[in-house]
């Protein structure tokens, strides 16, 4: 449905090439290849068939310069699939890859002038820190001199001088991967692809990467495009997250859009948290309500996106839902609800409950010294603003 | 385990398996001492000790001679082997070639048939084409004995390797020449030294073809050994077979050592 719609590039705070970016896109929104200049990767209805078996279907995708975009999805979504095809390790069945302005669709890898980190670091084991960052440059013949002052320059901005000597299989998880990263930057390309990269660290250390791959996309200006299949690491680190599905793009905008409009009942599933409430639009004293086995809910105006008669699906985030609830009542949802159990995750607490007809609530609020205790079992009243609510279209079959 | 049971693993086991060791071993150990005696027969315990025998060995061109003419033809067979067996077993394992079972099953087709087969096989087709008793028939036989084991060596080393070293390479501009020199060679090193030495060794063993396609100028260390026993009954023989059996245990213990530091990776 939504999956081929190009989407303006989001703006960004952090970042003022990327508002350049989406003016160049706003002024001249019909025609895609209006931005040609502006963009890293223009992808035209790329499809790759495995064996009859579509890995991606009429992907079109477009990336700015400096931008970072990444590719999350479950897997099997594509995501790898439509990276591979980029850094030119499969080619595609029909579509077209334009890098940097050029052709790219059948050129080799290895002309492609690309950069990329992979999940394993793909350092080489017989070469020294030192060799493996200069191999780069090696390989474009440039000068001795010149290749020692650039290593140690990168060295230097991963704060890894001292290891400069040293064997791969000597270093840390995340100093490896640090080292990966320095040799991709040493030989500064436009496009910098990222494989799952901190998959195989720890948490502590992968959010230390994450700022780590942050800042230095911010200093250098590089367009990166980043694989993950952490909805957490593509909220983090994403100038824009394209959500992927069965080989297709299921949605695509800025980290806040996905999570607070998603447009199908697999983005709200997938990104973050949800309560969903899957029912059937009927008229009500004033205008739509949905009916669904909890009970009958006002909706948030639905813009005639769904006529009267209409299956859809209410999503309402859980923190967006109060037990017990506040005194003005007015312009909320309110139902009854059994508390089965309470989790405390340290700075924030969920409750699950769940509503006479069977159906699981989960109701998330900040841990307060002051919090009221309810036991398992109490009887209590949940509540949402209907305006928090997100009337979407019922999955298909 | 039964107490009774224990027992017998603890100390019968080590037994047998040591007299076994021993009865395998003593055959070769014996001609050690013997090649240490004096004189025109074999002595065993030898009544005085010398190197008489070497001496023998050493002066006598048809004994030497045919050691040098071993050595040489190791020594080819094993760069032979290298530069065959390598990118054979390379692309074996990379290039995704249809029939890769075939060709591999083919390459590998002489561990299957029996020696004596081969020897024979070989000898009517070098025949006709009036190759027998010239070294490149030797050369060429050999080569086709110690080609698997370059691959087996080589392939070992390869599944060890991570295809994404040679992707990362792929993507950082590298050539594929490149690659293959600079990412795949280094990190074969040690397979390749170990296919190297066990293609030499089987050359510098290998009778049985070696007794089909040789004559007298080009007769190999082994085929003049085995001669020898049949023929002359010298004593030198003693001598000659230490020799190899040292020479062959020292090669046997280099290709350990290479693949420990293989395994250590």
């Amino acid at each position: 449905m939504n999956a081929q719609v190009k989407r303006p590039v989001a703006p960004s705070a952090s970042s003022p090439l990327n508002k350049e970016q989406v003016l160049a896109h706003l002024a001249e929104p019909s025609t895609p290849n209006a931005a040609a200049g502006d963009a890293m990767i223009e992808v035209h209805g790329l499809s790759k068939l495995y064996n009859g078996v579509a890995a991606l279907s009429d992907v079109t995708l477009s990336v700015g310069k400096g931008e970072f975009v990444t590719l999350l999805g479950p897997s099997g979504s594509g995501k790898s699939t439509l990276l591979n095809l980029i850094s030119g390790m499969t080619t595609p069945t029909s579509g077209t890859i334009l890098i940097n302005g050029t052709d790219a669709t059948t050129l080799p890898t290895n002309q492609r002038g690309l950069g990329m980190v992979f999940q394993n670091y793909a350092l080489m084991p017989h070469m020294t820190v030192f060799q493996n960052i200069a191999f780069p440059l090696q390989v474009r013949k440039v000068g001795k001199d010149e290749i020692r002052q650039r290593v140690m320059d990168v060295l230097k901005l991963i704060q890894l001088e001292h290891v400069a000597a040293r064997r791969p299989r000597e270093l840390s998880g995340g100093q490896q991967q640090r080292i990966s990263l320095a040799r991709c930057i040493v030989y500064n390309p436009p496009l910098i692809l990222m494989d799952e990269p901190l998959g195989a660290l720890d948490k502590k250390l992968r959010e230390g990467m994450q700022l780590e791959i942050k800042r230095l996309h911010a200093d250098l200006g590089v367009t990166m495009l980043y694989v993950t299949h952490d909805q957490d690491e593509a909220l983090t680190m994403s100038d824009r997250i394209v959500l992927m599905r069965g080989g297709k793009i299921e949605q695509q905008g800025t980290p806040e859009t996905l999570y607070f409009k998603p447009e199908t009942v697999f983005s709200a599933d997938f990104i973050g948290s949800s309560n969903l409430f899957p029912g059937k639009l009927v008229e009500g004293e004033c205008g739509l309500v949905l009916r669904c086995a909890a009970g009958t809910f006002e909706v948030p105006g639905a813009e005639g996106a769904f006529p009267a008669g209409s299956t859809a699906v209410l999503l309402v985030r859980p923190e967006n839902i109060a037990v017990e609830t506040p005194g003005d009542a007015s312009g909320r949802q309110q139902i009854e609800a059994t508390l089965k159990d309470t989790v405390v995750l340290g700075g924030i607490v969920r409750h699950f409950l769940e509503t006479p007809a069977g159906e699981q609530i989960i109701a998330q609020e900040l841990n307060q010294p002051n919090r009221s205790r309810l036991m398992r079992g109490d009887a209590v009243k949940v509540s949402w603003r209907v305006a928090d609510g997100r009337l979407l279209p019922a999955e298909r079959a | 385990m039964t107490r009774p049971l224990r027992i017998a693993a603890v100390f019968f086991v080590p037994v047998v398996a040591w007299a076994c060791y021993l009865f395998l071993l003593l055959p070769s150990v014996i001609v050690f001492p013997i090649s240490f005696g004096t004189g025109g027969e074999f002595e065993f315990p030898p009544r005085a000790l010398s190197l008489g025998l070497y001496q023998q060995f050493f002066t006598d061109a048809a004994w030497w001679g045919a050691m040098m003419q071993s050595l040489m033809i190791a020594l080819m067979t094993a760069l032979a082997t290298t530069v065959l067996g390598l990118p054979a077993a390379y692309a074996l394992q990379r290039a995704r070639l249809s029939g890769a079972g075939l060709i591999n099953g083919f390459i590998m087709g002489p561990l299957l048939v029996p020696v004596i087969v081969l020897g024979l096989g070989l000898y009517l087709q070098f025949a006709p084409w009036n190759l027998l008793n010239r070294d490149i028939s030797l050369f060429l036989s050999h080569t086709m004995l110690a080609v698997p084991f370059m691959m087996i060596s080589v392939g070992a080393s390869l599944r060890h390797l991570d295809p994404t070293l040679e992707n990362a390479a792929l993507i950082m501009g590298a050539s594929k020449p490149a690659i293959f020199f600079k990412v795949v060679l280094p990190q074969l090193k040690a397979g390749i030294a170990a296919g190297a030495l066990f293609a030499f060794l089987i050359s510098f063993d290998e009778v049985i073809v070696a007794y089909f396609v040789t004559g007298p100028e080009t007769q190999t260390l082994p085929v003049k050994m085995y001669s020898a026993m049949r023929w002359e009954l010298s004593p030198v023989i003693a001598a000659a077979s230490t020799l190899v059996t040292v020479f062959s245990i020292l090669l046997a213990i280099g290709i350990m050592m290479l693949q420990r530091k293989e395994e250590q990776r």
